[in-house]
C-alpha cells in the first residue's frame, strides 16, 4: 500500500539512520512510503522561533504539493516536522493569517490540505499487533526497553492528536507487540534538553542526564525514541550528560523503527546501527532466534490505534 | 408611537424576569452608556416567548427583535431557556423563508450579573440593526410571481393500485367492523373521477370503498372527531404518518384506532387533471390501466399517465406503505433513491430574501383567507379554537393586509414545527393555489438538520424536538457577542 | 378603565436626563389615561400617600409608575395601591432608570423613550385582571436528603423545633464525609468523637425516620404537599433483626471486597460494617462480592448469624412519604484526579488522596493510624503534598477552589509531624487560603512550629525514580527557581465535585444546578438557603464548598427555613400562575409534557381530557402558554394578550 511520506530534512543528514530503518520497517509492514515530489525543509527551530509566518510559508509549501497530488493523510517520521505541519493546517484555517502566508509563496495555497500523521501512527493504522506479530523473527524477551517519545509528539494535545498528552502509550503497544519487555517510563515525555544544545549546554546535558539516569535506574537495556534531535541528543551527547550528573552511562538509544527492525529479523546494517554513538552491541547479543516463527496472536491481539 | 426619526430604529427586547432583566438592571446601575433604541418587554422566562411574538414584531414594523435569558442550566424555571433555545433557533432558521433577515432576530442568555455583557449584547445587536438599516416591508414589496417544477422521476413505479387486493381488505374490514363504529375510507364522489370521504358503518358500506389514484385525500383529518370511540381507518403511507402523529400528540388513543393499509401507488394531482378535463358534463366511464387511468367525458376519452399526472409529493414518497398499520395487505414497492429537496422548497430556495418577500406579498394578495389550509391539515387540531380567530387571545385581526394572511401562514406552520409529515393537504386545499406548502417543508427540515434528522409521523413514542431538550444541543451553537 | 402614570423624577437620577414633566404631559394622550403627574420621589411616603389620594381622587382602577425597576419597588407600589383599594396587580411599572436614564445621556432620546415605555405598561395595564392568591394546608414534616454533618445537623434542628424528620441517606450509615476525616481543623479534635454524639442522636430522636441504603426515586407535589418515593435497596439483611454484632463479617471468607469507606486503602469482607460507629450500626452485604451471589453457594453468614437476620433473596423496595418541604444535603465527592497523567494518572501506588491519606491517619483506619506506604507497607519519611489538584485549574474546566483543602492541607501536615516525628513534609500551593477564624494562625503553626516546607508553585511531574522513591519536580515561583524532591510519598489534595446523581437529583426536586453539578441557590447573597422551588432547601456543599462549621451553619439554616415554612397552618400562592379555557383544551398535552414542575395534570370535563394547572405547583414560567397552539392555557399577569398589547403598543 502506498502512503505519501515526508521525511524531513534531518533524514537526509543527521538521521539518516532513522530514515534507513523507517524505510527497511515500512517495507516488511508492506508500507511504500512515496516521498511526496521538490519538498523542501519544514521551517523548524530556526523559522518557527523566529517568524511564524515564514515557518508557516514553508510548511504551506509542502502541503501545497502534497494536496496538488492528490493526497488525504501525509505521513512523517519526524515530530518536530509534525509539530509544524500540523500547527500551520491550523493557523491557516484563519483567513486573514492564510492571506499573509499566502503573499510569501508564488502561488496561493491550496484550500484544504491533507492531514499528516506521524509514520508510527501510520503504522499502527496499517497493522494490529497480530499483524506485526506475524512478521517477528528474534525474539525480544530479554530485552528491557524504555520508551521515550520526547516533549514535542503528543503537546499540545489539541493539534497533535496523539493520545493523553503526558502518557502516550502507542510506542508501548508497538514495542509489546514486537515481544520486547516495554518499562512504564515516567519520563517518556520529558524534555531532552536538545534545542538548547548549543546556547545553554548544562541545561541540556542536566535535563538528558535526568532521562538517562532514570532509565538506567530501571534497568533498561535501551531508549527507544522517535524523534531525529532526541535520539541525536541522548546519544551523542551521553558524555556531556554523565559529566554533569556525575555519573556513567552507556544507554544504547534506539530508535523505535531499530527495535522492530531487529524483531523483523533485519540485519544491523540495514538499520543504520552503526551509527549509533552509545553500540548497541550488548543489546544484539540479547536477541535470540524467535521460538518458532511463531502465528500465535499476541493477546488480545488489538489495533494499537 | 414613531421612532424618532433617522435616529433610532424600532428594536423590541424580550428579556426574562429572572436573569436578562436584571442584567439590563445592572448595567444601568453600573451607568453602562447603550444605544437607546431598544424597548424591553420583562416576560417571566424566556420559555414564555411564543416565536410568534417574534414573527409578529418583525411583520408589525419591528427592525430587530432580541431575546435574552438566563444562561442554560441557569434557568430560574430550571428547563424554560432549554425549550426557548431549540424553539428559538427553528425560528431563526425560518425568518429567511419569509424573506425576513434573520439577523434581525437574535437569542442570547445574559445573567443578573453580567450588565457588561448586555451592554455589549445591547451595542453589537442595535449597531447590527443599524447596519442593516430599516427593515423592507411587504406591502411595497414588487410583484413577483414563479411557480414549482414538477418532480422528478418518482422514487418507485407509480401506478393505479388496480392490482392491490381491495376485496380482501373489505373483508378483513367487514369482520373488524362489529367492535368499530366506523370506518374511514374513500367511496366515488359525485362522478366517476372524483372520491369523496366513506363513513362505513353497516357491512354494505364497506363494499362502496374504492381504491385507486383518485384517493388523494388524507383522511386522518377526520380521526380527532371520533376521539373517544373505536374507529378504523383506511390509509396510504402518507396518511400513517398524520395517524402516527395524532397518536404521538394523545388525540387519538392506539387502542381506539384500526389502521388498515394497502401499498400506495400514487395519486392524482387533481388539480391538473381537472384542468385538463375541463367543463364537462357527463363522465362516461373510468379506466384504470396499470399505470394510466383513462375518463372520459361526454364522449371524449383523456388518458392520464401516473408519470405525468402524479402528486408531486408522491415522485418523492418515499414510504408508500404505511408506517403503523393493523392490518396490511399487498406486496411491498421497492423504493430506490433517496428523497429529492421537494419541489416548493426547492422554488424557495431558489429565491433571495427580496425575492422571496416580493414571492409572498404577491402570493398573499391573491389569499381569500378562507383558512382551508387549516381545515385540510390533519394536524391542525385547535378546530374552533385556532388562535387565528379567537380575541382572547387576539393574535389577528380581520383586516385582510398582506402581512396579516402572512402571519396566518406563519401560525401555521410554527404550530406545524416538528408535527408536520408533509402530506401536502393544506397546498391542496387551497383554491387559489398558492404553494404554502414550501414554509412547511422548510421548517421540517430545518427540524430534521437540528435535531437528529427528526422527522414527524414516525414513531408514536418518539418526544417531538419543540417538547423537548438537551442540556448540551449538539447542533445548536452559542453565537459570540463582539 | 381610568389609568393614572405617575414619572418618578428619583431627585436627578431620572430627571437629569428625562424631561419627566414631559413624558406625563405625553402620557395624558394614552387610551384610557385620565390623571400623570411627576413626583420628586414616588416611592418616599408623601410620594405614594400622593399615589393612593389620587386613586381615590380620580377613581383610579389602575396606575403606572414609572421609575426604577420592577425588580428594586414593584411590591412597594402593589401595597401601595393595595392600600388604596386596587387589586395589587391593576399596577405596571416602567422601568425609566436603569433601562433610560442611568445608560443614555441623550435628553430628547431618553423622553422619548420613557414615554414609550409608559405607553407600553399602559397597554400591558389595560389588559390586567385582578388577581387573588389561595391558601393551603401544609403537611409539617421534612424530608433531607444526605446524612452528612449538614443534613445530620438540618435533621437535629428541624426535630428540636417539633418537626418529623425523614432522613434519607445512599450509604449504609450516616456521617457523610466528616466521618471518614481522623481530625479537623483548627482544634485538631476527633471527627469521629464529635460527630459520634450527633449521629447517635439521629439514632434516638423520636421525630426523625431514618432511611439508609435508601434514595430518592420520584419526587411530586409541591411546597407544603410534597410526595417522595423512596427507594430502600436492598441490603440482604434483615435490619429489624441485626443487632450489628458484626459475627457475619468475622466469618466472612470473601476477603478481598474493595474497602469503599476505607477510600479503597484497603480491603473488607463482602458483608461488613463500615466503621465501629455506623449509623444505624446494620451490616449490608456487597452482592458483587459475596461468594453466594457471585458463585451462588456459601451461606456462612447465614449460618453465623445469630439472629437470623440474612435474606438473600431480598430485593429493592419502596417507601412513599408525604413531606411538606426538603432539604438537600448530598455533599460532594472528589473529582477523578486520574485525568492528572503528570502525577501519575492512578498508576503509582503511594500518590494517594488527601482522603485515603485521612484513612491512614485514623486510629479506625486500616493500617490502624499508621502512616505507611501503600507500596510496602514503610514509614514514609518524606511526604509530599500537592495542592490544587483539580481546583482553580482551568485547563480541566474546574476553575473553581474547593475552598478547604488549604486548611486540611496544613492539618495533615501537622498530623504527619506528630506520627512521624522524623519526617519531613513539603506542601506545593498556589495561595494559602484561610479566612475563617483561627484558621491563619493554624496553617501558620504548621510552618512557624511543625517545620513544614512550604512551597509556592505548582508540581510539574511527580514520577517513581526507579529506586523506590517519586521525584517531585515542580517550581518555586518565589524564588523563580525549578525544584526537585524525592518523596516517599505523594498526597494529593483533590479539589471536589458535586455529588454523582446530583444532578439526576436537581432534575427530580426541580431545582437548578450549575455546570459542575452544584445545586442552585435563590440568591448569590440574599438566599443562600433557598432554591428557586419553594419548600426545597439547601445544606452544605451540595450548593458550593465549603468545610464543617459552614456546613453546619446552613444546615441550621435550612432547619430554620423549614420551621418558618411551617410556623403557619396554611400557605397562600402567587396568583401569577397559569390557567386553562377548558373550552379551548384539546387534551393533547403538550403543555404537561413540557411543565419543568409537573404542575399541569390532565383531568376529564364531560368524559373529555383537558389540561388542569395545579395552581399551588405552578411557579408562573408560562412554558405551557408558548407552547399551547390554541392558546388554552394563559398564564396570569402574562397573558398572550397582555404581551400582544405591549408589542402592539411598540410596532404599529
Amino acid at each position: 500500500m502506498n502512503y505519501a511520506y515526508y521525511p524531513g530534512c534531518s533524514a537526509k543528514g543527521s538521521s539518516a539512520d532513522y530514515e534507513k530503518s523507517t524505510q527497511a520497517v515500512c517495507a516488511v509492514l508492506g508500507m511504500n512510503l512515496v516521498e511526496i515530489p521538490g519538498w523542501n525543509c519544514c521551517g523548524s527551530t530556526p523559522a518557527h522561533a523566529v517568524d511564524t509566518e515564514l515557518s508557516a510559508a514553508l510548511c504551506s509549501r509542502n502541503l501545497d504539493i502534497a494536496a496538488q497530488q492528490g493526497v488525504e493523510k501525509l505521513l512523517t517520521p519526524c515530530p518536530s516536522c509534525l509539530s509544524n505541519l500540523r500547527h500551520t493546517a491550523k493557523r491557516m484555517e484563519n483567513p486573514q493569517f492564510r492571506a499573509r502566508v499566502d503573499e510569501l509563496l508564488d502561488n496561493p495555497a491550496a484550500p484544504d490540505f491533507p492531514g499528516v500523521t506521524s509514520v508510527m501512527q501510520g503504522m499502527a493504522a496499517h497493522c494490529d499487533a497480530n499483524g506485526i506479530a506475524s512478521f517477528i523473527r528474534k525474539d525480544l524477551g530479554q530485552l528491557t526497553l524504555a520508551p521515550y517519545y520526547g516533549c514535542l509528539m503528543s503537546r499540545p494535545a489539541d493539534i497533535m492528536d496523539f493520545g493523553d498528552p503526558e502518557n502516550p502509550t502507542l510506542m508501548e503497544c508497538l514495542l509489546a507487540a514486537c515481544g520486547a519487555k516495554v518499562l512504564d517510563f515516567p519520563l517518556k515525555t520529558a524534555c531532552c534538553g536538545a534545542s538548547y544544545g548549543i546556547p545553554e549546554r548544562t541545561m541540556t546535558a542536566r535535563l538528558s542526564a535526568r532521562i538517562l539516569r532514570l532509565a538506567t535506574d530501571m534497568k533498561a537495556d535501551a531508549i527507544v525514541a522517535a524523534c531525529p534531535l532526541c535520539q541525536m541528543n541522548l546519544d551523542l551527547r551521553q558524555p556531556q550528560a554523565a559529566k554533569e550528573a556525575d555519573a556513567i552511562f552507556a544507554m544504547p538509544v534506539l530508535y523505535f523503527t531499530q527495535i522492530m527492525g531487529l524483531a523483523f529479523g533485519l540485519s544491523p546494517d540495514t538499520l543504520g546501527l552503526e551509527k549509533l554513538r552509545v553500540s548497541a552491541s550488548a543489546l544484539l547479543d540479547k536477541l535470540e532466534p524467535a521460538p518458532s516463527i511463531s502465528k500465535t496472536p499476541v493477546e488480545g491481539g488489538q489495533s494499537c490505534e | 408611537m414613531p421612532v424618532m426619526k433617522d435616529k433610532e430604529l424600532r428594536i423590541v427586547g424580550f428579556l426574562c424576569n429572572w436573569c436578562s432583566y436584571g442584567g439590563a438592571d445592572t448595567a444601568g446601575v453600573a451607568r453602562a452608556e447603550q444605544p437607546t433604541d431598544l424597548r424591553i418587554i420583562r416576560v417571566p422566562c424566556s420559555g414564555r416567548v411564543d416565536p410568534l411574538f417574534i414573527v409578529k414584531a418583525l411583520l408589525s414594523g419591528a427592525d430587530g427583535v432580541l431575546v435574552s435569558g438566563c444562561h442554560p442550566r441557569d434557568c430560574h424555571y430550571s428547563s424554560g431557556n432549554f425549550y426557548a433555545r431549540r424553539r428559538l433557533e427553528v425560528l431563526k432558521h425560518f425568518l429567511p423563508a419569509l424573506g425576513i433577515d434573520n439577523a434581525r432576530f437574535e437569542y442570547t442568555w445574559v445573567s443578573a450579573s453580567e450588565g457588561q455583557r448586555w451592554q455589549q449584547v445591547v451595542t453589537a445587536f442595535t449597531r447590527r440593526i443599524h447596519t442593516l438599516g430599516a427593515a423592507p416591508g411587504f406591502e411595497d414589496a414588487p410583484l413577483l410571481m414563479k411557480t414549482a417544477d414538477m418532480a422528478p422521476a418518482p422514487l418507485r413505479p407509480l401506478g393505479t393500485g388496480k392490482n392491490a387486493p381491495l376485496e380482501s381488505l373489505k373483508q378483513a374490514i367487514k369482520e373488524k367492523l362489529p367492535d368499530l363504529a366506523c370506518v374511514i375510507g374513500w367511496k366515488q364522489g359525485y362522478d366517476d373521477a372524483h372520491t369523496t370521504p366513506l363513513f362505513a358503518k353497516k357491512p354494505e358500506d364497506v363494499d362502496e370503498l374504492v381504491w385507486g389514484p383518485l384517493n388523494a385525500a388524507n383522511l386522518a383529518v377526520y380521526l380527532p372527531l371520533f376521539k373517544g370511540k373505536k374507529v378504523g381507518i383506511v390509509v396510504k403511507g402518507c396518511d400513517s404518518r398524520s395517524v402516527v402523529e395524532l397518536l404521538q400528540e394523545n388525540l387519538v388513543a392506539r387502542e381506539d384506532v384500526t389502521i388498515f393499509a394497502l401499498p400506495c401507488e400514487g395519486t392524482l394531482d387533481m388539480g391538473r387533471v381537472n384542468e385538463k378535463l375541463g367543463r364537462y358534463n357527463v363522465v362516461g366511464g373510468i379506466a384504470h390501466g396499470a399505470t394510466n387511468i383513462t375518463i372520459t367525458t361526454d364522449g371524449q376519452e383523456h388518458d392520464f399517465s401516473m408519470a405525468e399526472y402524479a402528486q408531486n409529493k408522491c415522485r418523492g414518497c418515499t414510504e408508500p406503505e404505511a408506517v403503523l398499520s393493523d392490518v396490511r395487505m399487498g406486496d411491498s414497492p421497492l423504493v430506490q433513491g433517496e428523497a429529492p429537496v421537494p419541489q416548493e422548497l426547492a422554488l424557495l430556495d431558489a429565491m433571495n430574501l427580496d425575492e422571496r418577500r416580493s414571492f409572498w406579498r404577491t402570493q398573499m394578495e391573491r389569499c381569500l383567507r378562507c383558512y382551508a389550509c387549516r381545515n385540510a391539515c390533519p394536524m391542525c387540531v385547535c378546530r374552533d379554537y385556532c388562535i387565528s380567530d379567537s380575541r382572547d387571545p387576539h393574535w389577528m385581526t380581520q383586516e385582510a393586509g398582506v402581512t396579516q394572511k402572512l402571519f396566518f401562514q406563519t401560525i401555521h406552520a410554527l404550530h406545524l414545527a416538528g408535527r408536520c409529515t408533509g402530506c401536502g393537504e393544506c397546498q391542496r386545499a387551497c383554491p387559489v393555489g398558492i404553494p404554502i406548502l414550501g414554509l412547511r417543508q422548510h421548517i421540517a427540515r430545518t427540524v430534521g438538520e437540528l435535531f437528529d434528522n427528526y422527522r414527524a409521523g414516525i414513531d408514536p413514542a418518539a418526544v417531538p424536538p419543540l417538547l423537548g431538550y438537551e442540556v448540551e444541543e449538539r447542533n445548536i451553537r452559542e453565537r459570540e457577542w463582539k | 378603565m381610568r389609568i393614572g402614570v405617575f414619572v418618578c423624577h428619583c431627585g436627578s437620577n431620572i430627571a437629569g436626563t428625562v424631561d419627566c414633566a414631559k413624558v406625563a404631559e405625553i402620557a395624558k394622550n394614552f387610551p384610557d389615561v385620565v390623571y400623570a403627574d411627576d413626583p420628586m420621589y414616588t416611592c418616599a411616603e408623601p410620594g405614594q400617600a400622593a399615589i393612593e389620594a389620587a386613586i381615590h381622587e380620580h377613581k383610579l382602577d389602575g396606575v403606572v409608575v414609572a421609575s426604577c425597576s420592577p425588580r428594586m419597588h414593584e411590591a412597594t407600589f402593589r401595597r401601595t395601591v393595595e392600600r388604596a383599594g386596587l387589586n395589587r396587580y391593576m399596577f405596571e411599572m416602567a422601568n425609566i432608570r436603569e433601562h433610560v436614564s442611568w445608560i443614555g445621556k441623550e435628553q430628547q432620546a431618553n423622553t422619548n423613550k420613557s414615554a414609550e415605555l409608559v405607553e407600553i405598561a399602559v397597554a400591558k395595564l389595560r389588559n390586567n385582571r385582578p388577581l387573588a392568591a389561595k391558601t393551603f394546608d401544609v403537611t409539617k414534616k421534612t424530608l433531607i436528603v444526605g446524612g452528612g454533618v449538614a443534613g445530620i445537623q438540618a435533621a437535629l434542628d428541624c426535630a428540636e423545633g417539633g418537626i418529623p424528620v425523614i432522613l434519607v441517606e445512599r450509604e449504609s450509615t450516616i456521617g457523610g464525609k466528616m466521618a471518614k476525616l481522623d481530625k479537623t481543623f483548627p482544634t485538631v479534635d476527633c471527627s469521629a468523637c464529635i460527630l459520634g454524639p450527633k449521629m447517635v442522636d439521629v439514632a434516638q430522636h423520636p421525630g426523625i425516620t431514618l432511611y439508609a441504603c435508601a434514595e430518592i426515586e420520584e419526587v411530586s407535589g409541591y411546597v407544603g404537599n410534597f410526595s417522595v418515593k423512596i427507594r430502600k435497596r436492598a441490603t440482604y439483611i434483615d435490619w429489624e433483626k441485626c443487632t450489628g454484632c458484626g459475627a457475619c463479617s468475622e466469618k466472612c471468607p470473601s476477603k478481598k471486597t474493595p474497602d469503599v469507606f476505607n477510600e479503597f486503602t484497603g480491603t473488607t469482607t463482602a458483608i461488613n460494617i463500615p466503621f465501629p460507629q455506623a449509623i444505624p450500626k446494620k451490616a449490608v452485604i456487597n452482592a458483587q462480592y459475596c461468594r453466594q451471589f457471585t458463585k451462588g453457594k456459601c451461606g456462612v453468614c447465614a449460618k453465623v448469624c445469630p439472629a437470623g437476620a440474612i435474606d438473600y433473596a431480598m430485593q429493592d423496595s419502596f417507601v412513599t412519604e408525604e413531606v411538606g418541604c426538603i432539604i438537600a444535603a448530598t455533599g460532594y465527592e472528589l473529582m477523578d484526579w486520574t485525568i492528572y497523567q503528570e502525577y501519575g494518572g492512578g498508576r503509582y501506588p503511594d500518590v494517594i488522596t488527601s482522603l485515603q491519606y485521612e484513612r491512614l491517619l485514623s486510629a479506625s483506619g486500616p493500617t490502624g493510624g499508621h502512616i505507611v506506604r501503600p507500596s510496602d507497607g514503610r514509614e514514609p519519611q518524606t511526604i509530599v503534598f500537592i495542592q490544587c489538584v483539580g481546583s482553580r485549574d482551568n485547563s480541566i474546566g474546574r476553575p473553581y477552589c474547593s475552598g478547604f483543602c488549604c486548611m486540611y492541607t496544613a492539618k495533615q501536615a501537622i498530623l504527619t509531624k506528630d506520627h512521624l516525628p522524623q519526617s519531613r513534609s513539603y506542601v506545593f500551593y498556589m495561595d494559602i487560603r484561610t479566612p475563617g477564624k483561627m484558621y491563619d494562625e493554624f496553617s501558620r503553626r504548621a510552618v512557624e512550629e511543625y517545620g513544614v516546607e512550604y512551597i509556592r508553585g505548582r508540581v510539574s511531574a511527580v514520577y517513581p525514580d526507579g529506586l523506590g522513591r517519586y521525584v517531585v519536580m515542580g517550581a518555586d515561583t518565589l524564588l523563580g527557581e525549578p525544584v526537585e524532591i524525592r518523596a516517599d510519598m505523594v498526597v494529593l489534595a483533590v479539589g471536589i465535585e458535586a455529588a454523582k446523581n446530583a444532578p439526576a437529583l436537581a432534575e427530580k426536586l426541580r431545582i437548578s444546578y450549575d455546570k459542575y453539578g452544584f445545586f442552585m441557590e435563590s440568591h448569590v447573597k440574599l438566599k443562600p438557603v433557598e432554591t428557586n422551588t419553594a419548600g426545597v432547601f439547601l445544606a452544605g456543599v451540595c450548593q458550593g464548598a465549603k468545610d464543617i462549621p459552614a456546613s453546619v451553619a446552613q444546615g441550621s439554616a435550612a432547619a430554620a427555613k423549614a420551621l418558618a415554612l411551617f410556623a403557619r397552618d396554611k400557605l397562600e400562592n402567587d396568583p401569577q400562575t397559569a390557567q386553562v379555557d377548558a373550552r379551548r383544551c384539546v387534551g393533547c398535552g403538550k403543555c404537561i409534557r413540557c411543565c419543568p414542575f409537573g404542575a399541569i395534570t390532565e383531568t376529564e370535563i364531560r368524559n373529555e381530557k383537558k389540561a388542569q394547572v395545579i395552581e399551588t405547583v405552578c411557579q408562573g414560567c408560562g412554558l405551557c402558554t408558548s407552547t399551547c397552539p390554541q392558546g388554552a392555557v394563559q398564564l396570569s399577569h402574562a397573558t398572550d394578550n397582555q404581551i400582544l398589547a405591549e408589542v402592539n403598543a411598540l410596532c404599529r
